[in-house]
């Protein structure tokens, strides 16, 4: 009847209470250690205003709503303790198996291989310069080679050359010779036809001048 | 007196709605002892998202790490250094302690926050973050107790005591004191502020169904990474402290 009581009075916000999860008398939050008066309050107001059934059925609230305040035990101390302790232990102990030294090790691990592996990188350096070393003297070789070959090559070309215009001069030089020749004995013929013409004349001249 | 029913009422009706339960347990009852069963079950579920988590991740290790790994070589590296700064060179020996110190803390807070839990329905009490409750995080902050303490008399022996009367003897007590206090500060402190975050978003939600809470969700989810982060940090603080000599 209690219960009654307290679920009309529930009535003004009763979507609310309805839609709460807790079914179960609690002791609730410290601003709710009102509650247990709420009948007494009720139970004043009411044996003045209300009828007699409802006084009757409030009289009986305070031992059902007795029972449902219960020592909050806050600080309360027992077996839970201990057994917290060995289960964090517990967990201490699996944890290290399965995480801190496994996952550890590997990182660590890791860590000295790419350390490791960084060293071997500042040694391949040197052999870096090496290498370009070596593709710088090639290169000069190279290049030397090239030069050389075009100074060779030069050469041969000039040689050439010469000999060309050598022979090229000599030829003309021939030629020269030969057209030299050739005016000298049309000289001397034309001399000869001179020579000739000449006796003619001096014969003719000493014809005329002297009469027979 | 109309209006002060209405109102008393309503308050009730808020209160059904925001139900949350504080100190209130589901017991189990071992041999002439009793377990709170809500924060044993949390708390397997946690370690069984971390062991499950790290063996997915971990289990074929790559050279060049895929996201799972990835994450996981980040966190292992966050715990490291986190480990390193405060205990120094020798650390290596204690990545696991702290890390599991933060692993835990940090997946039961944000379980708390996320997961749930209310789903399941417990015949008394609720299921929440395991450092919701007091005993785990007392357990945790003896075992940092222990933790250092044992690094201190394995690096120096029975000279680890002499600690206590340096600078000079009259601090004798307050030496002393501080061992009580370590503990107490950090159990209390994991407690208290995982347990605050909780009520004030509930304490919200009731008043303010929609919207309004989410930023204070988002600060109880930064809370909680921050608390299991000073939690770790502190313990390898309190660890390097010890070891570190007075010469």
């Amino acid at each position: 009847m209690a219960n009654m009581i307290v679920a009309s009075s529930k009535v003004p916000v009763s979507s609310a209470p309805s839609a709460s999860p807790i079914s179960k008398p609690k002791l609730l939050l410290p601003l709710q250690i009102s509650v247990p008066k709420l009948p007494d309050v009720t139970k004043s107001l009411t044996l003045k205003s209300l009828s007699l059934m409802a006084a009757t059925s409030l009289s009986l609230a305070p031992p059902s709503l007795a029972a449902e305040i219960e020592k909050a035990a806050l600080f309360d101390f027992d077996l839970t303790l201990p057994i917290q302790a060995v289960q964090f232990l517990l967990l201490m102990v699996a944890l290290d198996k399965l995480y801190y030294s496994p996952l550890g090790k590997f990182m660590d691990d890791r860590d000295a291989a790419i350390r490791e592996k960084l060293g071997s990188v500042k040694d391949t350096s040197a052999e870096v310069k090496q290498l370009e070393q070596q593709g710088v003297a090639v290169m000069r070789a190279a290049r030397a080679e090239i030069s050389a070959a075009l100074s060779k090559m030069k050469k041969e070309t000039q040689a050439e050359v010469e000999v060309k215009l050598a022979e090229g001069r000599k030829k003309v030089e021939a030629e020269l010779q030969e057209a030299l020749n050739k005016l000298e004995q049309q000289k001397e013929e034309t001399m000869k036809a001179l020579d000739s013409q000449i006796a003619n004349l001096s014969d003719q001249i000493v014809k005329k001048v002297l009469p027979l | 007196m109309n209006v002060l029913l209405c109102s008393i009422k309503t308050l009730k009706g808020l209160y059904d709605i925001s139900g949350v339960e504080v100190g209130q347990h589901f017991y189990w009852q071992i041999g002439s002892f009793q377990v709170h069963a809500q924060v044993l079950i949390t708390s397997w579920v946690v370690i069984a998202i971390l062991l499950g988590s790290a063996i997915i991740a971990v289990r074929n290790p790559q050279t060049i790490p895929t996201d799972g790994q990835n994450f996981f070589e980040y966190v292992l590296e966050f715990i490291r250094d986190v480990s390193k700064t405060q205990i120094g060179e020798e650390y290596g020996p204690w990545v696991p302690f702290i890390g599991t110190m933060f692993l835990f803390i940090f997946v039961s807070n944000w379980s708390g926050a996320l997961l749930p839990w209310k789903i399941i329905q417990l015949p008394h009490g609720e299921l929440a973050a395991p450092t919701n409750d007091i005993n785990t995080t007392v357990a945790l902050a003896l075992l940092t107790s222990v933790a250092y303490f044992y690094a201190g008399l394995t690096k120096k022996g029975l000279g680890y005591f002499g600690k206590y009367i340096q600078p000079t003897p009259i601090l004798l007590p307050i030496n002393i004191l501080e061992d009580f206090t370590k503990p107490l500060s950090l159990s209390f402190r994991l407690f208290g502020n995982i347990l605050a975050d909780e009520l004030v978003v509930v304490v919200l939600v009731s008043l303010v169904p929609l919207v309004v809470p989410i930023p204070v969700m988002f600060l109880g989810l930064f809370t909680s990474g921050i608390q299991a982060l000073i939690f770790a940090t502190l313990a390898a603080a309190y660890i390097g402290e010890s070891m570190e000599g007075h010469h």
